[in-house]
């Protein structure tokens, strides 16, 4: 899979040459959002192809979170259009089981027990109670299933999160910040995780501003700063993994003096 | 739809804010209804009238709190950002909206039930104290229940609608509030020929009776009922526009 990859437009700013291909899981194009004077995306252009594990990095403020919420169909965009399978999000007919997303703000009513909140998205998509239970168990939250989600740590929260996206068993996860607040334990658990679920051949998106996380989980990477895609990075073209994203993403985020 | 009416359902059981709204309700049914049946003069709650407006705060409490309902069942989800999942699940947000709208209407049925219930308990059970004669009857008694919990009910869809516009859960708490409990009784007491046309006065036309309006103010309880299900129609679709236009942060 990993030769079969999108264009690498390595350091061009902007860049819109991008053509998807039949099996783009994700197709961005030419996609801006304006919030009054302020842009918050500007013609971000790239696509994923199915069974990648692609980082989504870029400083805070950059854009990743306003992509993943236009790919999602939670907000309209300015102009362009953000696709997954080739159509707006809410024009599948079945998107939890073709879609997950875990959203950064961790959107869990506090009084509600995470077995509940499964249970609640599980009925709303005619998905079984017995596959929530599966889930709980497979992010080893069946013990603490029955407490309300304000007595969870982060690290359980981001595990609920997970759960949830997974409800439908989905061919493309979208994650935003999965890593945030982890402690090292969780991180590992996280990572583990994502291998396995990419192991089935879905493709996953990560978000992160913490590179050295996603260095060792994914197999290329999209830079965007300032909501312009600053380039994308193939790592297995690098010499060196972690440290060379770290200096092709300072680079290109003009963070390096 | 119906699985997602299911979905609204298990949201209501399982949180405690459904709970909280019915113990409040309670306490202040017992309170006000107590205050009155106990404090009035016995001229003024010997007769049909009088005693219908001590009952007729069971209308009015039971619609505040089937709005309130209503309202929070999609304020909740923008507060703690379920609305989120909520859509990632379903993305015909017009579909969210009237699978709310049922949801609440249904929970609200029994709220106005037992806003209406206890508030005709309490009263007869205050009046019997006292010995004074109690001249509602049979056929008034079924027209508060069934009257208060169909006004309920429509109450619930005008918190949803209304919800789903303001979004945020103290501003439409605190409005909806302050236009039963203030604005409408201002309304009806100082322009009643207006005032009979408004949103609580409807209800208490449906049910027969609402806090300090005689039934001889208010309209027919069939205009009551038409009246009623324009405003709820009208926030219904105010509630769905406003949903399906704006951006979920």
């Amino acid at each position: 899979m990993r030769d079969e990859q999108l264009t690498t437009v390595n350091a061009v700013p902007g860049a819109s040459g991008v053509i998807d291909s039949a099996d783009a899981v994700v197709t961005v194009r030419g996609l801006s959002k304006h919030y009054g004077d302020f842009v918050a995306l500007d013609r971000l252009t790239f696509t994923l192809t199915a069974g990648t594990i692609t980082g989504f990095l870029g400083p805070n403020g950059a854009g990743k979170t306003t992509t993943l919420r236009l790919l999602l169909g939670l907000a309209e965009p300015t102009a362009g259009e953000a696709l997954v399978f080739g159509r707006r999000y809410r024009d599948l007919e079945q998107p939890t089981g073709m879609v997950g997303a875990v959203l950064e703000s961790g959107d869990f009513d506090p009084g509600r027990s995470g077995r509940n909140h499964l249970r609640m998205l599980a009925l709303a998509t005619g998905i079984p109670y017995e596959r929530a239970e599966e889930l709980l168990n497979l992010v080893e939250l069946g013990r603490a299933a029955d407490r309300p989600v304000r007595t969870y740590s982060l690290g359980m929260r981001q595990r609920l999160g997970l759960a949830a996206a997974l409800l439908g068993d989905p061919e493309l996860l979208l994650l935003d910040e999965p890593a945030n607040g982890l402690d090292p334990a969780g991180v590992h658990w996280l990572r583990g995780f994502l291998q396995q679920l990419a192991a089935g051949g879905r493709t996953i998106l990560i978000s992160s501003h913490v590179l050295a996380e996603v260095a060792q989980t994914v197999h290329s990477a999209l830079i965007i700063t300032s909501g312009r895609l600053a380039g994308q990075v193939q790592l297995d073209q690098l010499e060196d993994g972690a440290r060379s994203l770290e200096a092709a993403y300072l680079e290109l985020t003009g963070t390096m003096s | 739809m119906s699985h997602l009416v299911r979905s609204e359902l298990l949201k209501q059981r399982t949180t405690r804010t459904t709970l909280l709204l019915l113990v409040w309700m309670t306490a202040l049914i017992l309170l006000v209804t107590l205050l009155h049946v106990l404090s009035l003069s016995s001229a003024h709650i010997s007769s049909l009238d009088g005693q219908l407006k001590v009952v007729g705060w069971g209308t009015g409490i039971g619609a505040l709190f089937a709005a309130l309902l209503g309202a929070m069942s999609i304020t909740s989800e923008f507060r703690h950002g379920t609305i989120r999942p909520t859509l990632l699940a379903s993305p015909r947000r017009e579909r969210v909206i009237a699978a709310k709208l049922l949801a609440g209407a249904l929970t609200s049925l029994l709220v106005g039930l037992l806003a209406e219930a206890l508030t005709a308990g309490i009263e007869a059970a205050g009046l019997a104290a006292r010995g004074i004669h109690i001249h509602l009857g049979a056929a008034d008694y079924l027209q508060l229940l069934a009257g208060g919990a169909a006004a309920a009910a429509l109450f619930a869809a005008i918190g949803v609608g209304i919800g789903a516009v303001v979004r945020q859960q103290i501003g439409a708490v605190v409005g909806l509030c302050v236009w039963l409990l203030l604005i409408e009784t201002t309304l009806i007491g100082n322009i009643p020929s207006a005032g009979k046309y408004a949103p609580g006065a409807a209800a208490g036309a449906i049910a027969g009776a609402i806090q300090t309006q005689s039934a001889s103010q208010l309209v027919a309880p069939v205009l009551g009922v038409v009246l009623l299900v324009a405003y709820a129609a009208i926030a219904a679709a105010a509630g769905t526009l406003a949903t399906t236009r704006r951006d979920v942060a």
